[in-house]
């Protein structure tokens, strides 16, 4: 219905223009999530199509894209000024965390890679 | 550390005469010495190492300038001063203890031998309490007591067992050259006959039988001196039976013996012929020929008879029925038929022992020629065997031929013409088919050995007592065959080995460099276990070769996996390039504008 896809581009167009306005360090973080949830997503659809023979390599491989774009999507909460919730916290601390908390990750990823 | 020997003064000097028991060696020392501090610290020592006890000295002893410690010094009772020492003899008392408390130690260590005492011993020996020169020391005596524990040197007998073993082996009677695993031709063979005229009557036979090299001994069927066996070893290695007629063997032969002399290996020709009694009847019937029951039947057939026959009975045949094997009857084929007359038999044809030799054609039947058929005869045709082959499970060759005519010299010697056919054969294949037959039942060819199984890596060469799943082995084994004087290298393209476990994992057949030795290679399967390398040869006319041998195969060890896995490779690029994109990301993140 031409109402309706009007609506879907009014709200496209609406979501990129707020979306434009969010500061760049919070953009950069979009885009490192977005990375490894790609990442991700191409292992899964490779283990789909091969099996899922050495698992660990798997699961080590999927988990490191997971958990680091988790670990990025906290980072984003933490830093966002939006969030009235991290008012107090100094972004520099939460920036800290992620870089030892992604240590600490790969480190895993990498015992468990095999 | 200088004593001092002069009587007069304070006696420090106190010569000791001190016996000691080495418990170690049950040697007792008589000895003299000058107990001085450092002595006393190793005799001390040694005495206590050794379970010694010092019988208690004065405390005048002591003449050094240090004092002495407490525990060393106890009260003695008095002895006179014995000889005063040389300086070579307390040296040698001395360092005879010394020596003879390293001595004890070394060789009847009980005790660990312990460094710090042979050093201070060592010391005491370099640097113990030397006699001043001027002192004067008359030589001491130092008596070893006798030891208690004398070693015994047990003298030396001339051994009489071993001159009565030499005395033995002279006087045994030499052991004839016979049937062994390394010459498998028979070389004594027992001929029974019940009429001495067959020596005459089938001297063709005979004499190629002796030309090869067989020792032939002809006796009666019914000599009371027949025994094929002498104190458990066999006197013969081959036996055969021309003896038709005979109802009882002589001596202590019998069926059961016949039989027991086939069963330990040995080989046999029977040859019956119209009179066949029932024993020779049974022996061939243990061997898998079943002879026509009809004691009156011979052999009759009306198109494949042989044309010189006078009877017109046709109970002569010439049958070219062969068997195809170049083994058992020779690589040159016979071209002429062979005359038989005399009685069939049948062979099971679910042994898979026997093999028809030479069989009747399919028009020859088994009747009395003298009466009238009154039912169809139970032997007709192809299934009459004239002359049987058997060959046993551990190798002993039987023939079995239902004429013994076909063995005689008439036989061998006559022209023959088959019926229907033209052409006359100037002579008959008789000589060339017993001759071939005799030497193939006598092992002069077809008997194989296998030697020298191996199997190592590939690119080693010691054999290895385990292998690991997925290694490359290679598998060899040399095979002979005997040639009546030696062994010659067996030449085939059909020898298989089993890598087996429960079942056949591989198969694989071998080649070989024409000089006997067969050889593969392949890869060891998947599985683990216990293998085994399997070789099953069984043709026919040759002797059967089973030849197994064990090995294991394990699995992986956790280090011998690969190192990486190819089909993770997306996920350690995966991982990597997180990481990766982690530090970009920090990077930017930090410094961007």
């Amino acid at each position: 219905m031409a109402k309706g896809t009007n609506d879907a581009k009014l709200l496209i167009q609406s979501l990129r223009k707020a979306y434009a306005a969010t500061p760049t360090s919070l953009k950069i973080i979009d885009l490192y999530v977005v990375y490894a949830v790609a990442t991700a997503l191409i292992q899964v659809a490779y283990m789909a199509m091969v099996g899922s023979f050495p698992f660990n390599s798997f699961l080590s491989g999927v988990l490191s894209c997971v958990g680091t774009a988790v670990l990025a999507v906290c980072l984003r909460i933490q830093v966002n000024k939006d969030n009235k919730e991290f008012k107090d916290l100094p972004p520099e601390r939460a920036f800290a965390d992620f870089v030892l908390c992604n240590l600490v990750l790969h480190l895993v990823i990498m015992n468990f890679l095999g | 550390m200088v004593p001092s020997c002069h009587p007069s003064g304070p006696s420090h000097l106190v010569h000791n005469f001190s016996v000691f028991t080495c418990n170690a060696c049950d040697l007792s020392f008589k000895y003299l010495f000058r107990l001085d501090l450092l002595t006393d610290l190793v005799v001390a020592k040694h005495a206590r190492r050794l379970a010694i006890s010092i019988p208690p000295r004065g405390r005048l002893s002591t003449l050094n300038d240090d004092a002495p410690p407490s525990h060393l010094t106890t009260t003695l009772p008095h002895r006179p001063a014995v000889h005063p020492l040389t300086f070579a003899d307390r040296f040698s008392s001395r360092s005879k203890i010394v020596f003879h408390y390293l001595r004890c130690n070394l060789i009847y260590t009980k005790v660990p031998f312990n460094a710090q005492t042979t050093l201070v011993s060592a010391l005491v020996f370099l640097f113990g309490s030397q006699t001043p020169p001027h002192t004067k020391i008359a030589p001491v005596e130092i008596q070893i007591l006798k030891p208690y524990r004398a070693p015994s040197m047990a003298k030396q007998r001339p051994s009489l067992l071993l001159l009565l073993s030499l005395i033995s082996l002279l006087l045994s009677p030499p052991p004839a050259f016979s049937f062994s695993d390394e010459s498998p031709t028979a070389r004594r063979i027992l001929v029974l006959v019940d009429d001495l005229a067959l020596r005459s009557s089938h001297s063709i036979f005979f004499d190629s039988l002796v030309s090869r090299g067989y020792q032939l001994e002809f006796k009666l069927a019914d000599d009371p001196s027949l025994s094929l066996q002498r104190y458990g070893q066999f006197l013969y290695d081959g036996l055969v039976l021309f003896a038709p007629s005979v109802s009882r063997f002589g001596g202590s032969l019998d069926q059961s013996k016949v039989l027991e002399f086939v069963d330990a290996g040995h080989d046999l020709i029977l040859a019956v012929d119209s009179n066949a009694s029932d024993l020779v009847r049974g022996i061939a019937t243990d061997s898998g020929a079943d002879f026509d029951e009809d004691p009156e039947a011979v052999v009759i057939d009306h198109l494949s008879y042989a044309v010189s026959d006078a009877d017109g009975d046709h109970t002569l045949i010439a049958s070219d029925n062969l068997i195809k094997s170049n083994v058992i009857l020779g690589d040159k084929a016979i071209e002429a038929p062979i005359l038989f007359r005399g009685i069939g038999h049948s062979v099971n044809p679910a042994n898979t022992l026997v093999l028809k030799a030479l069989t009747a054609s399919p028009s020859a039947y088994s009747a009395n020629p003298k009466t009238k058929l009154s039912s169809p005869p139970s032997l007709t045709g192809s299934s009459i065997s004239l002359v049987s082959v058997m060959q046993a499970r551990n190798n002993a060759r039987v023939l079995i031929s239902g004429s013994l005519e076909l063995f005689s010299n008439r036989f061998l010697r006559s022209s023959v013409q088959k019926a229907g056919s033209k052409t006359i054969y100037d002579k008959s294949g008789n000589e060339q088919f017993v001759t071939e037959a005799a030497k193939w039942v006598f092992h002069e060819r077809g008997h194989l050995k296998a030697v020298n199984v191996k199997h190592n890596k590939v690119g080693e060469t010691t054999e290895p007592g385990i292998y690991r799943i997925n290694d490359d082995l290679e598998y060899s084994v040399e095979i002979y065959e005997w040639s009546g004087k030696r062994w010659e290298p067996y030449v085939a393209d059909d020898v298989q080995v089993q890598f087996f476990m429960m079942s056949p994992y591989v198969l694989k057949t071998m080649s070989t460099n024409k000089k006997g030795l067969y050889s593969t290679s392949f890869k060891v399967p998947d599985v683990y276990g216990v293998f085994q390398f399997k070789v099953e040869y069984e043709r026919l006319g040759y002797t059967s070769l089973s030849l197994a041998k064990q090995i294991p195969v394990r699995p992986f060890r956790h280090n011998e996996y690969e190192r990486f896995i190819p089909a993770a490779f997306p996920y350690y690029a995966a991982s990597f390039s997180t990481m990766g994109a982690f530090f970009i990301f920090s990077i930017v993140y930090l410094y961007h504008k």
